[in-house]
């Protein structure tokens, strides 16, 4: 209670005492109980104030600090680190804003801000004085992480954790890893193909002694916090043995009276109900689609790897952090929207990328030669009405670089461009530029006066009065119109639910704060990595996938984890166990326990978060804060409510 | 509606477009040309219809002849896609569009025919000369017959139905109405640009090409005069044999400075020098000195013994009347006074 208080009182370099009479504020204070000094200086969180501060405190002795500032956002930190440079526990340093909340919020009243920034101070003061010593809530983590979606972001970054020594689990869904990266044939602007950078991954998943990969594998429940996540896990069986003759299989193919649209090639192929892995797809092994598969038994008849007789397992996972990167859907056009369903020769940009790649010599498509091909650009992106407000970075470059592989592959063609303004960033602006000196045509309209596909004498036809021409309608027979699609969400999300992971506006999952915490999550010790967060190009899904990962280890590197001592607190005497609490809890820290033949609320410090939605709710007033407890609280209340 | 047509763009840079399909429509090259006004804006809009292809537009249009050809939009372009190259395709193609004998398009696309075309000319002259038993006296009797009988018939034949055409798409399709009393009002414009290409002075630091080009338009002119109607090589009027000189070489000096600007390409003008610059310019200094010579050698009486530099001089005189004057760049002469000239009429008419 006698504690010996230091209290610096920040000009901000004017910021503060063009408004606020500093001098003023210091005189208010200097003789309130416990002050053992008070100083005015220009700038509190300066190096060389910093340096005096720790001066102060060590021959002062003081054991209670604080700085009369900005908000307690941008230098809380620093003046901690400051007061645990000079031996002092951190918690003893309490922070006044008199930026925020006197000088800028009242400039137009400078008697008025001087003397709320006293107030400020003086609640400062009552707080400090029951300002408590904390050390920091230490739990164990285990050094383990599950990665969900072996995309080239889940299995960069599974790489990246094996590297860095953290026990890998990679849990893919399909039978297959490779995700979107395997459909590419070409990726810009690198050239290779997108089997290549998948092929290499794999390799190195399937060495690394740290990553253990499931696939054909979802998670089914889970529980615990960050640093001890429980997972089960289910893995589909494929009903082919692990033994397989190649021939065997091959049989079994023709023989199976089963066809579905292949998703792979985006429906425009079929595939049996018993398929093998693609070229730039990984393990290579041939699998059962046990939802289209009839069991109709005509495979086991020519192959005798088929085993009908597996089936589904479980496996519980230990884990300190789960990195999410379970990736986007493209964008699927509604029927008649540009043409697409209706008119025949309109497909997806997606479907366009395949079809290039399956095709040789000459591009076909329904049995016509192709020479002019229309692109209509932001297809599903961009739209000011619905759910896709948002660019989806990779269409302009994949449709510029796709055009000028077909036309490179198939000379002849001409590529007609219906865009909303092009957006090369970056480095990709030279595709742009390729493609524009070799002749491919640009065009333009806004949002509100989009192109339009249509039949004229048996022709499909794209029309758009083009901006960029004096708003003159121009018109192009096209033999194909391709539907530059962007990224959606994945439509199918039970990952998602389970998790509770909160999603944006646009249905992405969310990061904390877009620039300065971009692949955290609010659930402490969950990351999120490539397109399950918003669009991404193939790079920038790897750079987040890096970073996620990098995250992800730091939760789980040294075993153990220090997590912020201010917590909730329950008095178990008084606590009746009304379940209240825990409803209000967003962090889902509340549990019911027994104690002493009674039930009562305790908190699970790992995932309680300080928010403080408990304290007001709980009938029998059992639950406080720590370093916000009642008396400290009402003891500013009090002061701020004298005059 | 326009359909848009790609294959224009091929054909165009056969008469030597550069790159303009790079063209971002950032209009860059709009906004620092001094000649491009709100109410004529080029080059972007001309790139643009060219990347389009939208030939009924450009054959209408009268602003590809606007351009002198300062070269500040392709200094200025970011794409480097050469809008004033681009300009200057343009006049090409249009000049091949007003032809209505189809020669210039051909030749203008084809270098071996422009080549084949200088060698049957010459030939001819040299078959003429063996077919006369090489007479010096009678073939330059009839060579200065052929100057007169040459420019009467290239002009009605070519160079007024050309013209014609070209007034057909640039007025009178487009719909635009201009009574006969528009088009006295107007004439003025055609005289003014014809002799004095006043317009190019509008350009950006232009003023010396401007003063060499007025004043190689006189010499040549004159030097036309001089032997067409003065019959300078016949004459023995000692101040027609000056003036004859003094033309000539006028012509052939300032043409040295055009053919080394062309060789050094220092400027956008003359980076991309086309065979049918290359001829004009060339072909031009040839016309002067072969005539400077020829005329010095009956001075100092060696044309008896060196009757070649007359034959020289006769076969670039007729390759130049028959091939540049009515089917190459010559035309250009009389398509950017003509042009100014409609542009007026258009003008007046709207009012």
């Amino acid at each position: 209670m006698n504690k010996k208080l230091g209290i610096y009182i920040c000009h901000c370099g004017g910021n503060i005492s063009d408004y606020v009479d500093v001098e003023k504020v210091k005189k208010a204070i200097e003789n309130e109980e416990g002050v053992a000094m008070a100083k005015t200086t220009m700038f509190a969180c300066a190096d060389s104030n910093q340096k005096e501060m720790v001066e102060d405190i060590k021959s002062n002795g003081l054991d209670g600090v604080i700085v009369a500032s900005c908000s307690p956002k941008l230098h809380q930190i620093t003046f901690r680190a400051v007061t645990e440079r000079a031996g002092l526990n951190k918690y003893n340093y309490v922070h006044a804003n008199i930026r925020e909340q006197a000088s800028w919020a009242h400039s137009d009243d400078k008697a008025g801000a001087t003397e709320k920034a006293i107030h400020i101070v003086k609640a400062a003061i009552a707080k400090v004085r029951y300002a408590e010593s904390l050390e920091p809530i230490k739990i164990k983590s285990k050094k383990a992480v599950a990665v969900f979606g072996a995309g080239v972001a889940g299995m960069k970054a599974a790489i990246e954790l094996a590297n860095m020594g953290s026990e890998v689990f990679l849990v893919e869904r399909e039978f297959f890893v490779g995700g979107r990266t395997a459909q590419w044939d070409s990726v810009c602007t690198s050239n290779q193909s997108g089997g290549e950078i998948v092929s290499e991954l794999y390799e190195k998943i399937k060495n690394h002694k740290n990553i253990i990969l499931y696939t054909g594998a979802e998670a089914e429940s889970y529980s615990g916090s960050i640093g001890d996540f429980h997972l089960k896990i289910r893995i589909k069986p494929s009903f082919v043995k692990s033994e397989f003759k190649k021939e065997n299989i091959e049989k079994a193919i023709s023989v199976c009276p089963v066809e579905v649209d292949d998703e792979f090639e985006f429906n425009l192929k079929k595939r049996k109900a018993i398929y093998q892995n693609k070229e730039s797809e990984f393990p290579k092994r041939p699998v059962i689609d046990n939802i289209n598969c009839t069991r109709c038994g005509e495979c086991e008849k020519v192959c005798e790897n088929i085993d009908f007789s597996q089936k589904e397992e479980t496996v519980d996972l230990h884990v300190g952090s789960i990195l999410m990167a379970t990736g986007f859907d493209p964008y699927l056009p509604e029927t008649g929207e540009f043409g697409f369903n209706a008119i025949d020769n309109v497909i997806t940009l997606s479907q366009f990328q395949r079809l290039v790649s399956a095709s040789n010599k000459e591009l076909i498509y329904n049995g016509k030669k192709i020479k002019n091909i229309a692109y209509i650009y932001c297809v599903g992106s961009r739209q000011s009405e619905g759910e896709n407000k948002f660019c989806s970075r990779y269409c302009c470059t994949t449709t510029i670089h796709s055009s000028i592989e077909a036309k490179k592959k198939f000379p002849g063609i001409f590529n007609f461009h219906f865009t909303r303004g092009i957006r090369t960033y970056g480095k990709q602006e030279a595709l742009y530029h390729e493609s524009s000196k070799m002749g491919d045509i640009y065009l333009q309209s806004y949002e509100n006066d989009p192109p339009v596909v249509d039949i004229q004498n048996g022709k499909t036809i794209v029309k758009i009065n083009d901006i960029l021409t004096g708003t003159k309608e121009m018109m192009v027979e096209a033999d194909l119109v391709v539907l530059v699609t962007g990224m959606t969400p994945r439509a199918e999300n039970s990952i998602g639910s389970l998790f509770k992971l909160p999603k944006g506006r646009d249905k992405f999952f969310n990061e904390i704060h877009m620039k300065l915490r971009p692949v955290e999550t609010v659930i402490d010790g969950i990351t999120i990595a490539g397109t399950c967060q918003g669009p991404k190009n193939i790079a920038e899904s790897v750079n987040s996938a890096l970073s996620a990962a990098t995250k992800s280890f730091s939760y789980v590197s040294k075993g153990e984890l220090e997590l912020e001592p201010i917590v909730a607190e329950v008095d178990k005497d008084t606590c009746t166990w009304c379940g209240i609490c825990s409803e209000a809890c967003p962090f889902d820290a509340i549990k019911k326990v027994d104690y002493n033949g009674k039930a009562v609320a305790v908190i699970n410090n790992s995932n309680c978060k300080g928010c403080g939605m408990c304290l007001p709710v709980c009938p029998s007033d059992s639950i406080e804060l720590i370093a916000f407890s009642n008396k400290e609280i009402e003891s500013m209340i009090k002061l701020l409510a004298k005059d | 509606m326009n359909k848009i047509d790609p294959q224009f763009g091929i054909k165009l840079k056969k008469y030597g477009a550069v790159d303009f399909t790079a063209c971002y429509n950032c209009g860059n090259c709009t906004a620092v040309c001094s000649l491009s006004t709100q109410d004529s804006s080029f080059p972007r809009e001309m790139v643009r219809y060219g990347v389009m292809g939208m030939q009924e537009e450009i054959s209408a249009s009268l602003k590809p002849w606007e351009c002198y050809y300062c070269g500040e939009c392709s200094e200025h372009c970011p794409q480097t896609a050469n809008p004033g190259e681009l300009m200057q395709a343009l006049r090409r193609w249009l000049t091949a569009k007003y032809d209505w004998t189809g020669l210039s398009g051909l030749l203008y696309k084809s270098l071996p025919l422009s080549i084949f075309a200088f060698l049957l000319l010459a030939a001819g002259v040299i078959g003429y000369g063996a077919y006369e038993n090489f007479n010096l006296a009678k073939i330059m009797h009839y060579g200065h017959l052929f100057e007169m009988i040459s420019i009467g018939a290239v002009f009605a034949i070519i160079l007024l139905p050309n013209i014609f055409r070209m007034w057909n798409f640039t007025v009178l399709k487009p719909g635009s109405k201009a009574g006969i009393g528009i088009y006295f009002k107007a004439m003025g414009e055609l005289f003014i640009h014809m002799f004095t290409q006043k317009r190019a002075l509008g350009c950006d630091d232009n003023q010396f090409r401007w003063f060499e080009h007025f004043i190689l338009v006189l010499g040549y002119l004159s030097l036309l005069f001089t032997t067409v109607v003065l019959d300078w090589f016949g004459t023995s009027n000692q101040i027609i044999i000056a003036i004859g000189y003094l033309f000539s070489a006028i012509v052939f000096l300032v043409t040295i400075d055009f053919v080394s600007g062309r060789i050094k390409r220092k400027k956008e003008i003359s980076k991309y020098s086309q065979p049918s610059d290359w001829f004009f310019v060339i072909w031009l200094f040839l016309m002067g000195v072969t005539a400077f010579v020829v005329r010095l050698f009956i001075d100092l009486e060696l044309i008896v013994d060196n009757s070649w530099i007359y034959y020289f001089h006769l076969i670039i005189l007729v390759q130049w009347a028959l091939i540049i004057v009515p089917f190459g760049k010559w035309t250009h002469f009389m398509y950017r006074s003509f042009a100014m000239y409609f542009a007026r009429v258009k003008e007046l008419a709207k009012k």
